[in-house]
């Protein structure tokens, strides 16, 4: 290792790198276009890939010809259910998903076959020539429908369609209402929503047929996951297989299972002995969906005169679409997360997840919790105001208290949400503002929170929960391995971040080598904020063992006990001997004399009491290291002549435990809340039997630059025990909060109550309409009065 | 799908042989392809050959003539917002042009290409596999409308911004064919009510310019209803001039988009003029424009709601003119 | 049947010369991306819905989806990959990285550009002017916050030099 010799050895101070306001370390790629996305991969070669929609919303196949397809010239593979008969999915208890139909056609848009070919012209050419013959069964698009007495299963192991049904009651929610001075019961309705990443999906797959080893590249969140189930559908050892991501154009959990065209680009890539490239149209790219399910819910609470809640109950139904995927952990979130952000003794929860004809529902980010908090936080905002009770104030009266443990067994060591209670208070003049402001402008408040990593895995194994490697060499650089999916949240910076915190060292030194099952430790994936404790935690625990060799070898150098070593960083001396000093190659050298190249690891197991092993059903969903907290008040103005809302600004102050990097978090909470922003005002998939009536970005209507508003993001630090330095999650706690701050705003500005997402223009516009017309009947009934 | 038909394209000089060429069969106008490239690409027409007119130097001018400010087809609209002589005197122009698409769309955009935008249905609007797993419709391959379903006419939204804010000012269109030469008429006279056939123009004609006069003693604005403030095409768009004295009306011209298959130009305005806007002229104007305008679900925000704001927005400008 | 079904192109990508033979019916985003071999600019949509895909065309932001490569012969092109001196990155790239203007990178790209094309014009916009250049660029991670503050900074640092 070359020392350096310039520098100045006297001036070293160990880098400050926690905390620190860096810029993403893979930023630079992306700003100057070097970034490969799984599109940009260079494959001389490449087959194109291509897949054939259904389009009936629900038929029995009754047979797929693809004689003509297979005869056209330039194509190389044909494939249809056929080519596999292993079902896959997210949950070991939900795998319902075949990667091509089998039997049945489940919703309009449902992959009936593939070609590879070696243009897309052909390719295209190819799937016209297949011809399929099926027999038509009823369709569900609705809740109610896919429920009615003689509705067809839509997937035989689920009678009745019902994938999953919920019944908890902690406490008791009866004794609680009649205690309450006030009760009052709401129907809630919120859209189905669809992540909408800009990066469509993509799948390469390079199948080397003399070793019969597969490769992927792929959009994937969850690398691992994806693995296992290629491992299944292929029928190879996992060993013959390996999954590289790329850089991934965001993911918001549309990505946190495998998805289909990953494993069909493989299938493709072994019929035809070669590499597919599969890339899908922004059409499909909705049309795979795994989004965040339409919603009813009736939610009822009860609040003494002081606003204390004394119990809470949620109906709540959810229409899954046409596969299982994540859903049975979607509804248990919905109930699990009614608890640990106030402080309530009873709380009973009827979950009902349900399948339908129609794309299947998935994660999305705030999984299972943001549009329960909607209705939950709205009709506390409804009482507030029959209570005559500030909405902030009635939140004040049902706070937890820091170590707290919930009647569903959930635990949270720190909780931060007053004190975003009080920033937001302050910064937007809410005291000023509330109920005081002009017609047509107000102010409403909103609070949320989310877990820091599911403490239980999806698939459990034992193993730790997460895992680095630090490989230190004669160089004097430091990699990191990781599995962690850095999907553009910044996981990797975060990661370099805690280990130059431990180590001191610059950033120069540190490079992260991410998701390549070939080099990298396995990792769960990039879902429910995980990333951030518990990859952070094991970079932490590798940092610490990689500092304790090179402190035991400084010792040797320095001729004195380790712990009696300084690590500056770039620099180490005895402690308080600025004389002693040696530099940090020195202390490389003497550290692989002998061993050589110095790898390390790190882990992290989620604490005991974390995992919802306890006594308590349900706390297997919501056990979590954290909870991280947000409180958001929005302010909008409302068009009386077209029902248009514009949101002129946000305040949100969210826990994060500790900010890593103030930067990313700042950039996340406003990501994330803009996202729940654009869920309360605009956006809406929608479906017309069964098909798709918002594929494309002209009809899904996420804000553009010019009315999306100013987002002041205030971060609230009181330090989990369980966090690396103290952090919790950063990115899906406050989005939540949104949806009902708009609603509340809404309220203060016009005085309508809105109990529905998206709250569009028509929806409002008809709403005062009919206030309007109400006022006009009873005006003259007035008259007769007098 | 990225694959677009097999066509030729021809990049005409001059007009006379772009209308020789746009009377071959198959042919089919290129401006900038904000509007006919999504198309192409949703597989919606199949042209034998494109007859690209961004680069014909008489349909790109903005000239004064005595028929008033002569508008090339082929201007775009960014050039349109920073031109001169439209700066002077055609403000509401460019408050219309200013709201269509993206900014990056309106650097390629033209005059022409906006004008003549193919109408817009959420059942048309959509790709192949969505329309064939559909039937079809009307408009294109199929043979009955899912907006409509007992109408034998379709009627699918036009969409332009221009077209109201041109119709305010009294625009003609200048239109060439092969065999016909120059025909002038009344921008209003382009359109009809027809979704599939929104034009009245014969097959291989081409708009070559616009004439708009000036109204140098109105006040003038547009309006626009859409979901954002960027990009959305309007669910309901309204174009006024209002020429008042205190709250009287003198004259007042009104044009409509986003609401029919064609842009509409409100007759029966005169009827509000020589009297003060109040509730009784306020409730005359919503009986025009519910009278003439017909919005039909051919987007999936209710045709209730564009209609109850046509109204509304309609109102709205009008008092904000008169009092300004 | 068409005739003229292919035909030589002559462009300049980022200040390079080229000539290649391409269908008439290919779009530019294609001819860059697979033909070029430039990759930094994106699709995120099936046409004119995103911006991801914006370049600059003689100077002026363009979406490259829904052009044709033909059309654009004899002119010049310019990706985000032009914008980088020697390896340095220019200020707004600069500004874009260290102001966290972008998250996960995929609308970056054509972001960037539509706020070249801007800055070309109008050194210094107003925030308003920022939006509406930037209006039919869809960004889904960062609540477009950052993104204006990113352009923000290049104008300020544009105006300390
Ligand atoms: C995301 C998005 C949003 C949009 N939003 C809006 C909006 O808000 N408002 C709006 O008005 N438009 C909108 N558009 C549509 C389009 O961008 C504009 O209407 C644009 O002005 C069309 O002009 P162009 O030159 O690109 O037309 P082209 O696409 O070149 O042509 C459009 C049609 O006109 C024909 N044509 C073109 N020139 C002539 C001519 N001289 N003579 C005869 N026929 C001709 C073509 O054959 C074609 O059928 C949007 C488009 C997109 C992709
Ligand atoms: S209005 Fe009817 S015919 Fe016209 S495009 Fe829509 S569905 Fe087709
Ligand atoms: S890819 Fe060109 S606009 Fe979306
Ligand atoms: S940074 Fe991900 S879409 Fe903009």
């Amino acid at each position: 290792m070359q020392n350096k010799a310039s520098v100045e050895l006297h001036m070293v101070r160990p880098n400050q790198a926690a905390g620190a306001r860096i810029p993403l370390v893979d930023g630079v790629e992306k700003v100057t276009g070097k970034a490969q996305y799984t599109a940009d991969l260079e494959a001389r070669g490449a087959l194109v890939g291509a897949i054939l929609r259904s389009p009936y919303a629900h038929a029995e196949i009754i047979n797929i010809d693809v004689s003509k397809a297979r005869a056209l010239a330039g194509v190389k593979a044909v494939i249809t259910g056929d080519d596999c008969g292993v079902a896959f999915g997210i949950l070991p208890i939900s795998e319902l998903e075949f990667p091509l139909a089998k039997g049945k056609l489940r919703y309009r848009g449902d992959a009936v076959a593939a070609v590879a070919a070696v243009d897309e012209k052909t390719a295209q050419l190819a799937l016209d020539l297949i011809e399929l013959e099926v027999r038509e069964l009823p369709a569900y698009f609705t809740i109610k429908e896919a429920l009615a007495d003689g509705a067809i299963a839509i997937h035989e192991r689920r009678e009745g369609n019902v994938e999953r049904k919920v019944d908890d009651e902690f406490g008791d929610v009866e004794t609680g209402f009649s205690a309450a001075d006030l009760v009052m019961e709401r129907s809630y309705h919120c859209a189905e929503v669809t992540h909408a990443h800009m990066e469509p999906h993509a799948a390469l797959a390079e199948y080397d047929v003399e070793r019969d080893l597969m490769t992927l590249q792929s959009v994937t969140q969850v690398p691992y996951y994806v693995h296992l189930m290629l491992s299944q559908c292929l029928d190879m050892d996992s060993s013959r297989i390996r999954v590289i991501k790329p850089f991934v154009g965001g993911g918001f959990g549309a990505r946190t299972e495998t998805l289909n065209l990953e494993v069909i680009a493989c299938l493709l890539a072994r019929v035809a002995g070669g590499v597919v490239r599969l890339k899908l149209s922004r059409e499909e790219t909705f049309l795979t969906h795994k989004g965040r399910p339409e919603t009813d819910i009736i939610m009822k609470m009860g609040l003494t005169q002081s606003g204390k809640i004394t119990a809470v109950q949620a109906q709540v139904a959810q229409r899954g679409g046409a596969y299982g995927g994540y859903g049975v952990i979607t509804i248990l979130y919905s109930g699990a997360l009614l608890h640990a952000i106030y402080d309530i003794a009873n709380i009973k929860f009827e979950g009902q997840r349900v399948l339908t004809n129609t794309p299947g529902c998935g994660a999305m980010r705030g999984h299972g919790t943001v549009n329960v908090r909607f209705a939950f936080e709205s009709l506390l905002d409804t009482m507030a105001c029959e209570l005559g009770m500030d909405p902030i104030a009635v939140r004040r009266a049902n706070l937890l208290s820091p170590e707290f443990e919930t009647v569903n067994g959930l635990k949270g060591l720190s909780y931060g949400l007053p004190e975003c209670l009080d920033w937001v208070e302050e910064a937007s003049a809410w005291q000023q503002k509330r109920g005081a402001m002009p017609v047509g402008k107000g102010v409403g408040i909103g609070c949320s929170h989310f877990v820091s990593g599911a403490g239980k895995p999806v698939h459990w194994t034992g193993e730790p929960h997460a895992t680095i490697i630090l490989k230190l060499d004669f160089d004097g650089g430091i990699t990191i391995f990781t599995g962690a999916s850095d999907i553009g949240q910044g996981s990797s910076t975060i990661l370099t971040q805690t280990v130059a915190q431990v180590l001191g060292v610059d950033y120069s030194r540190l490079r992260v080598i991410a998701n390549d099952s070939a080099i990298t430790p396995k990792d769960n994936g990039s879902y429910s904020s995980r990333v951030t404790v518990y990859v952070g935690n094991a970079a932490l625990d590798a940092a610490n063992n990689l500092k304790q060799i090179l402190l035991q070898a400084a010792a040797v150098k320095l001729d004195c006990r380790a712990d009696q070593v300084e690590c500056l960083g770039e620099a180490y001396q005895v402690q308080g001997l600025p004389n002693t000093l040696i530099s940090f190659a020195d202390v490389v050298a003497q550290a692989i004399k002998g061993g050589g190249t110095i790898n390390v690891k790190g882990t992290y197991f989620v604490p005991r009491e974390h995992q919802g092993l306890g006594k308590q059903r349900g706390a297997a969903v919501g056990s979590t290291p954290g909870f991280s907290y947000g409180a958001t008040v929005a302010e909008v103005s409302v068009d009386q002549d077209t029902g248009q809302i514009s949101v002129d600004k946000i305040w949100v102050a969210h826990d994060c435990g500790f900010a890593i990097n103030p930067m990313s978090v700042e950039g996340q909470v406003q990501g994330g809340v803009w996202m729940g922003l654009a869920q309360a005002i605009s956006e809406q998939t929608r479906y017309t039997n069964g098909l798709h009536m918002d594929a494309n970005f002209i009809d899904y209507r996420f804000p553009s630059i010019v009315e999306s508003p100013d987002i002041e993001v205030k971060m609230i630090e009181p330090g989990d025990p369980n966090g690396p330095f103290g952090a919790k999650e950063a990115s899906e706690g406050a989005l939540s909060s949104i949806l009902a701050a708009v609603a509340s705003a809404v309220r203060d500005a016009i005085g309508i109550e809105m109990n529905a997402t998206p709250m569009t223009a028509d929806r409002i516009l008809a709403k005062l309409i009919a206030r309007e017309k109400q006022a006009k009947r009873q005006q003259p009934r007035k008259q007769e009065a007098r | 799908m990225e694959i677009l038909p097999e066509f030729e394209l021809h990049q005409p000089d001059s007009v006379a042989t772009a209308v020789k060429l746009g009377a071959q069969t198959g042919a089919k106008y290129l401006a900038g392809g904000t509007d006919l490239m999504p198309n192409l690409r949703h597989g919606l027409g199949d042209p034998i050959s494109l007859i690209d007119v961004s680069g014909i130097a008489d349909m790109q001018a903005i000239e004064n003539t005595a028929m008033g400010l002569r508008i090339g087809a082929s201007v775009t609209l960014q050039q349109l917002v920073t031109n001169p002589l439209v700066l002077a005197n055609y403000s509401l122009l460019i408050e219309a042009a200013n709201t269509i698409a993206g900014t990056t769309h309106r650097h390629h955009a033209t005059v022409g290409g906006n004008l003549c935008l193919d109408t817009r249905c959420q059942y048309y609007n959509q790709s192949e596999w969505w329309r064939k797993s559909n039937s079809y419709c009307l408009k294109y391959k199929g043979d009955s409308c899912h907006v409509a379903p007992n109408g034998n006419v379709c009627r699918a939204a036009f969409s332009g911004d221009l077209a109201p804010a041109m119709l305010v000012h009294g625009a003609q269109v200048e239109i060439w064919s092969a065999k016909g030469g120059q025909r002038i008429i009344d921008l209003d006279d382009m359109y009809q009510d027809d979704g599939a056939n929104s034009l009245l123009l014969k097959p291989g004609e081409l708009l070559v310019a616009v004439l708009v006069k000036p109204l140098p003693t109105f006040n003038t604005g547009y309006r626009k209803v859409r979901v954002r403030g960027g990009l959305d095409f309007p669910l309901a768009g309204v174009a006024v001039a209002v020429q008042g004295r205190g709250n009287k009306l003198e004259q007042v011209m009104i044009a409509l988009t986003g609401t029919d298959s064609r842009p509409i130009l409100l007759k029966g305005c005169d009827d509000l003029c020589g009297k003060p806007l109040d509730d009784a002229a306020l409730k005359a104007l919503e009986r025009l424009v519910r009278t003439q305008t017909k919005p039909m679900r051919s987007t999936f925000i209710p045709n209730q709601y564009r209609s109850k704001v046509a109204v509304n927005i309609s109102r709205r400008l009008l008092l904000d003119l008169l009092m300004r | 049947m068409p005739t003229n079904s292919k035909m030589i192109l002559r462009v300049l990508v980022n200040g390079i010369a080229r000539e290649d033979l391409i269908p008439v019916n290919m779009l530019l985003v294609n001819y860059l991306r697979d033909v070029v071999g430039v990759t930094g600019t994106k699709t995120g949509c099936d046409g004119g819905e995103c911006g991801a895909c914006t370049i600059l065309v003689n100077g002026e932001p363009l979406l490259s989806c829904i052009e044709l490569a033909a059309r654009v012969a004899g002119k010049q092109l310019e990706t985000i990959e032009s914008l980088a001196h020697n390896g340095r990155m220019s200020t707004l790239q600069r500004s874009f990285h260290e102001q966290l203007g972008t998250q996960c990178g995929f609308c970056t790209p054509g972001m960037i550009m539509a706020s070249e094309a801007l800055l070309r014009q109008q050194s210094t916009p107003t925030d308003q002017q920022i939006k509406t250049a930037l209006e039919g660029n869809l960004c889904r991670c960062t609540g477009y916050v950052k993104i204006i503050e990113s352009v923000r900074t290049a104008i300020k640092l544009n105006g300390d030099v």
